[in-house]
């Protein structure tokens, strides 16, 4: 009986060692964030937020591999609950009861289950996606703990202990304060990190329901626009990049990755997290496309982006800003965000654009067009259709934003329907017409906040002259601008989308489609729709309003892959070895349909581009005014 | 005053042409051009001769066009108010144009063409057609070129000063050109808005402290007229000293030919140049940027042979460019791709092989005067597109275009020998 | 090396908002490059801007471009800017000198630079698409554009003024961060304004005439105009369509397709550019 006391004591004690060291290394960890700048957060009502948006914000994305969703449940819940119930021994009565060990053994026992789990992906092969380096030996520690702890309370518990307890609890503890010691720059940083970056998440407004997915407007007086170092980010988003555990699913969701640019948004960040800490471990999963070898100084003053620097411009210019890796990200990491604030420094502190981005953006600036087309020439589309102005008009029910696809020849075939459908409708609307300018959403993507904000001034003020109760926009680009990112340039409107508008006209009986049976369509989700604004439902609602044969691909809704248009992609072009919309329309083949629905201009576009495709691109306005024509 | 009854119907029996009128139920046709000598004399006893407006407008009738057009300016001196003959053109059979002669010219338009390699440009005949109008009847039209010039004589100048060529140096080519104008003093000198005849403008104007009224784009006696702030305004002005003529803008002269008399002025020698050295670098088809090019010619997915593609391209002294296919694929470079999302063209000739025409391809060669397209689809849109469609594989078609190319080269080299060298000195 | 850069206050072609001309902004890159090649990035060396006219407000856009100072020689509305630009470049004797083909804003002549070429008693170099260094100390070597890509290579000594071609690279990004750390400098200049040669002119809304059509018959119908505008001019219209050809017959076409155009030599002679 004479060790049987103490061990009762030192195993809890165990625990608390773990804490402590897992403490001291957090600790030295937020010595780095902190070199961050300053950030507002609401500490007191993050954290009290933090376990419902953990149990249900995180797990909704963790549970779309149902795998890792149980591997995580059983190795994080275990080791949590194994590691509390230890240390809860530190009380006597606790440490005396039998019964009490053989629950923290069925703890472990847990733990131990959720190790092996963790360790089948990666032994004997590791799945393609996930990181190794540090990452490997992660398995064999939690497992040593597990299988420790397991046996040694499993010993307490049935009281024998004797010869076997001290090696066990060494194991214990071999495995406990390994996994304590990797909270710096191990994987259970992501811990740590994780949970804090829950706490204090920059977008706050993505766990209250809404899409909280606009750009922070940039203060164009700060010392230095943008971010050229890692010192430059706020210190919550140093600490987000630090809550990246290398899963990988944002590789596989990333259209530019996929078509072989050179982006990989886990290497992305991973080189965020290498550039703030000299220290950290070589990175260890799949490469930018075309395996560039990372380079240049590290550290919180070191320059981020370049040809010699840790990330190549290419890089940082590949990102169509679709928000799939966003949306993908177990650990809610705003990669895009990442992205713009570095292009903000290129573009405005630099002016390093790309070579082929440099004309449209001057364009945007000089003349309120990217491809520096007259502004009158706009409504050329329209020719015969006589579309009422609001210069003339004064005030109108629905203000109709067309955007910049209408001096495209394809795109205007879709706005002549939206327009038919829209006197079909008897609804009151009027166009800006010549005054209407380019929402500056391409400026703001590829980083130029200036022409976007003198852009978005001159908007505000023209929209001010004139009452109108909604914009309605078939394009989402737009639609996200003047609905989400306008208000903080004191422009509130609200905005609707021609998809989710049309769909009300039909359910108030003002539309009435004839049947389309014969033709069968997908639907390709915009990002800007889908993903930055939630709607995945009206178009699908208006397609099977019409009787369509409607099939889904194999990604589809808010996890849609993108078609390459946004963010500037298409104006960047950065060579990559295949393109994003020949993948894209590849998906749409698979599933047979002889139409892919869109509801973009830049989709449109994107996927018209796509040689030898078989099936025809259509936007759904025009899909409904066949409907109505063929109704009649 | 009495004045001699008219009798029409007899006028008319007069001039009725016969050999129509056989034809039964034939319109009669009438012979106006013969109406004058049929009432001459009645007209005579008035003392006082008719207009004949017929007359006149067949004098000024243009030759050589397929829908008439008139030279309004040749009524302003027609010398039908005083002479007895209406004006009959110089012009008047096309068949057998007569130099026009303009013995002693009232004032003198000077042309300063570019006329390099000593042949006259398309611009530069604009210029001359623009200085034409200005000279009228009266005045003549004098070319001053820098070196010899031929073909001024047709193109509408009535004298021509070939000065001695100044070199490269455009300063000492302004210096030359200058003094040989102070010499003529001419009423007004017209330049091409070209690269060179833009630069010597300039500099003539400088040199003689005059102003100069630049890129015209109307010339006419009562004013010139030019764009000015991007195009927000035109700016007129009465014809003054110096003036450029924008390209395009201005008809060339459609008259009979001019004598284009040689004449001889002094010319002070040509000042001492600064630079140091020049050299003209050509450029070279296999690299200019593709923009710039002037014969592209163009491989799409209808081409697996891109070696031959490129032996086609070099034996044809086109710049390469491939369809976004290709591209993709990495099988051409991508500053090579032609369209939309590539390059857009301002070549003169473009030739696809293989290539079907996609939207965003066929924007790109929006401007291409020519197209040559091989296809092995008969609807595709750049067949439609051609001005020299073939439906055939273009892998086939292109070796027998090198073979045909080789085989010229080899003929040529054979049977000429010396002009084969030279040649091979030049490219 | 100094390095000067003429702006004037241009208009957007289409959107006639005020902008820096392009070729100006062309004609920055060009001096920012030759800057680097003698190694004068930054300070008081580096390449400048010098604009003449009422209000430098719309040349601030060169400070985006690459420059870091611009000197405004503030003038008033319509007076002859060469006597200001002559006397302030005589006393900074900048050793290139930048210019558009055709500053905007004041005559629009071109002949801007040509005078203060005259004035400065300096070689102009027209329509360079690039400067740089020459092989021997102390000269510089430019290419001018002859169009079409084709090139004169030449090298002059001492200052020049050079006017910049449009095929010269496109013009830098315009960076706001940059643009708002600039600098304009303005300066009052004593020369006396001198009239120089003037025409006057009567102005009014510009009204665009027809192109003479290349390739277009003369005195054809509108029609036929219209055809050749198109790209369908020519033999073009004829739209020769052969279905099937032997492979040698359709290689004999082509290439008399392509003689009667002319981009290759007739006969069997090569064309040598």
């Amino acid at each position: 009986m004479h060790s049987f006391m103490p061990l009762t004591t030192v195993f809890p004690g165990l625990v608390w060692a773990m804490a402590a060291l897992a403490l001291v290394q957090t600790a030295r960890r937020a010595a780095l964030w902190r070199v961050g700048s300053a950030a507002p957060v609401a500490w007191l009502h993050g954290l009290a937020r933090l376990p419902r948006r953990y149990l249900v914000d995180v797990h909704h994305v963790v549970a779309r591999d149902p795998y890792a969703s149980r591997m995580h449940a059983v190795v994080a819940g275990g080791l949590l609950a194994a590691s509390l119930l230890t240390a809860l021994a530190i009380l006597p009565p606790l440490a005396q009861s039998r019964a009490y060990w053989l629950l923290v053994a069925l703890a472990f026992a847990v733990t131990a289950v959720g190790s092996v789990l963790v360790g089948a992906r990666r032994y004997p092969a590791k799945q393609k996606r996930l990181s190794a380096g540090r990452f490997q030996i992660l398995p064999f520690l939690l497992l040593a703990y597990a299988v420790g702890g397991t046996l040694t309370a499993l010993l307490l518990a049935v009281g024998t202990g004797g010869i076997a307890l001290p090696f066990t609890l060494a194991l214990a503890a071999a495995g406990g304060l390994g996994l304590a010691f990797e909270v710096r720059q191990g994987p259970m940083r992501h811990a740590v990190a994780g949970a804090l970056h829950l706490a204090a998440h920059p977008r706050p407004g993505r766990f209250e329901g809404r899409p909280d997915t606009a750009l922070q407007p940039l203060d164009l007086e700060a010392p230095r626009l943008g971010a050229e170092m890692p010192a430059d980010f706020t210190w919550n988003r140093l600490l987000s990049y630090d809550a990246c555990v290398s899963c990988g699913r944002c590789e596989i969701a990333c259209p530019a990755f996929a078509a072989g640019q050179p982006l990989n948004p886990k290497r992305l960040i991973q080189d965020l997290v290498a550039g703030l800490n000299p220290a950290e471990p070589p990175y260890a999963g799949n490469p930018y496309p075309g395996g560039r070898e990372a380079e240049g100084e590290r550290g919180p003053l070191a320059r981020l982006i370049g040809p010699d620097a840790r990330i190549h411009p290419d890089t940082l210019w590949s990102c169509t800003t679709c928000r799939a890796c966003v949306e993908e990200c177990p650990m809610m990491i705003e990669h895009v965000d990442a992205v713009v604030s570095l292009r903000r420094y290129q573009t405005l502190e630099r002016g390093a654009l790309p070579e082929k981005a440099i004309g449209p953006v001057t364009e945007l600036r000089q003349s309120g067009d990217a491809g520096g087309r007259p502004l009158p020439a706009r409504t050329d589309f329209a020719a015969g259709l006589d579309l009422p102005l609001m210069a003339d008009r004064g005030q109108a029910d629905v203000l109709l934003w067309l955007g910049e696809g209408a001096y495209d020849l394809r795109y205007g075939r879709t706005l002549r329907a939206l327009v038919r459908l829209l006197r079909q409708a008897n609804v009151d609307f009027a166009v800006l017409g010549p005054e209407e300018r380019d929402t500056g959403d391409l400026a703001r993507r590829l980083g130029d906040e200036a022409t976007f904000q003198a852009l978005a001034r001159e908007n505000v003020a023209t929209l001010a002259k004139y009452r109108f109760a909604r914009i309605v926009t078939a394009d989402p680009h737009a639609l996200h601008a003047l609905r989400n990112e306008y208000p903080a340039f004191g422009g509130p409107y609200t905005v609707v989308h021609h998809t989710a508008f049309l769909l009300e006209l039909i359910r108030a009986g003002r539309l009435t489609p004839g049947r389309l049976p014969d033709l069968s369509v997908t639907y390709h989700d915009p990002c800007y729709l889908a993903r930055y604004n939630g709607e995945t439902e009206a178009p699908r609602a208006v397609l099977d309003a019409i009787g369509l044969a409607r099939v889904e691909m194999a990604r589809s809704g808010k996890r849609a892959m993108c078609c390459g248009g946004g963010g500037g992609a298409p104006v960047s072009d950065i060579p990559g070895e295949r393109r994003i919309p020949d993948l894209r329309m590849a998906q749409a083949a698979e599933t047979g349909a002889g139409v892919v629905a869109v509801a973009c201009p830049s989709c449109t576009a994107m996927l018209e581009g796509v040689t030898d495709r078989k099936a025809e691109v259509r936007d759904i306005a025009e899909l409904l005014l066949q409907a109505v024509e063929a109704g009649r | 005053m009495t004045r001699l009854r008219r009798d029409p119907r007899a006028e008319r029996a007069a001039i009725q042409v016969a050999t129509i009128h056989v034809a039964a139920g034939a319109r009669p046709r009438y012979d106006r051009t013969a109406k004058g000598a049929a009432k001459g004399a009645a007209l005579a006893a008035d003392g006082r001769s008719r207009r004949d407006p017929r007359a006149e407008r067949a004098g000024q009738r243009v030759p050589g066009a397929n829908r008439p057009r008139f030279d309004l300016s040749q009524v302003v001196a027609g010398p039908a108010v005083r002479g007895e003959m209406p004006v009959v053109g110089e012009s008047r059979q096309p068949a057998a144009p007569k130099i026009v002669v303009v013995e002693d010219p009232a004032f003198l338009v000077a042309v300063v063409p570019d006329a390099a390699g000593g042949r006259l440009s398309g611009h530069d005949r604009q210029v001359l057609g623009a200085a034409r109008m200005l000279a009228g009847r009266e005045g003549g039209v004098v070319v001053v070129s820098a070196g010899p010039c031929e073909g001024c004589g047709p193109a509408g100048a009535d004298r021509h000063v070939a000065l001695a060529e100044p070199g490269a140096d455009p300063a000492a080519r302004a210096a030359v050109v200058a003094a040989a104008l102070e010499a003529l003093n001419p009423r007004h000198v017209l330049f091409p808005e070209s690269l060179d005849g833009g630069d010597l403008a300039r500099r003539v104007a400088v040199r003689m402290g005059a102003a100069l009224f630049d890129n015209a784009e109307v010339v006419a006696a009562t004013g010139l007229v030019r764009p000015a702030r991007g195009r927000r305004v035109e700016q007129r002005a009465a014809p003054g000293l110096l003036a450029t003529v924008a390209a395009d803008a201005v008809p060339d002269y459609g008259g009979a030919p001019r004598e284009a008399r040689a004449v001889t002025v002094e010319t002070v020698p040509a000042p001492a140049s600064n630079l140091l050295s020049a050299e003209r670098i050509p450029a070279d088809p296999a690299t200019v940027p593709l923009a710039l090019a002037e014969f592209v010619a163009a491989a799409g997915n209808g081409i697996h042979d891109l070696d031959l593609f490129r032996q086609v391209v070099a034996a044809l002294h086109a710049t390469p460019g491939a369809s976004r296919v290709l591209c993709d694929a990495g099988l051409m470079p991508r500053h090579s791709q032609v369209g939309a999302s590539g390059t857009v063209l301002a070549a003169t000739c473009y030739v696809a092989l293989g290539i079907s025409g996609a939207p965003q391809h066929l924007q790109g060669i929006a401007g291409c005067e020519h197209v040559v397209a091989v296809n092995t689809d008969l609807h595709a849109a750049m067949i439609e597109r051609a001005g020299l469609a073939i439906v055939q594989d273009a892998q086939a078609v292109m070796a027998a275009l090198l073979g045909l190319l080789e085989q010229e080269a080899a003929r040529h080299a054979a049977g000429d020998p010396a002009s084969g060298d030279r040649t091979g000195a030049a490219s | 090396m100094k390095i000067a850069v003429l702006l004037s206050a241009g208009r957007h072609p289409v959107s006639g908002a005020a902008v820096l001309p392009r070729l100006e902004a062309q004609a920055i890159r060009i001096a920012v490059r030759l800057g680097e090649a003698f190694g004068v990035l930054d300070g008081g060396s580096a390449p400048f801007g010098l604009h003449a006219g009422p209000d430098a407000a719309t040349v601030a856009d060169a400070l985006g471009q690459g420059l870091a100072r611009i000197e405004h020689l503030v003038l008033p509305e319509g007076v002859d800017p060469v006597p200001a630009l002559a006397e302030h470049l005589a006393a900074t004797a900048p050793d290139v000198i930048l210019a558009g083909r055709r500053g905007q804003g004041g005559g629009e002549s071109g002949i801007v630079p040509y005078a203060l070429a005259a004035a400065l008693d300096r070689p102009l170099i027209a329509d360079v698409v690039s400067v740089a260094p020459g092989d021997e100390a102390g000269t510089l070597r430019l290419d001018q554009s002859l169009g079409r890509g084709a090139l004169r290579r030449v090298v002059v000594r001492g200052p020049v003024v050079a006017t910049v071609h449009p095929d010269a690279p496109a013009s830098l990004a315009y960076a706001f961060g940059r643009a708002r750390r600039g600098t304009i400098v303005s300066l009052e200049p004593t020369a006396e304004p001198v009239a120089g040669p003037a025409i006057p002119v009567e102005e009014r809304p510009y009204r665009r005439r027809p192109k003479i059509v290349k390739g277009a018959p003369a005195g054809g119908s509108a029609a036929e105009r219209l055809k050749a505008a198109t790209g369908e001019s020519g033999a073009a219209a004829s739209g020769r369509l052969l279905v099937d050809p032997a492979p040698e017959e359709a290689a004999r076409e082509i290439l008399a397709y392509l003689r009667r155009v002319g981009v290759v030599a007739p006969d069997s002679t090569r064309p040598n550019s």
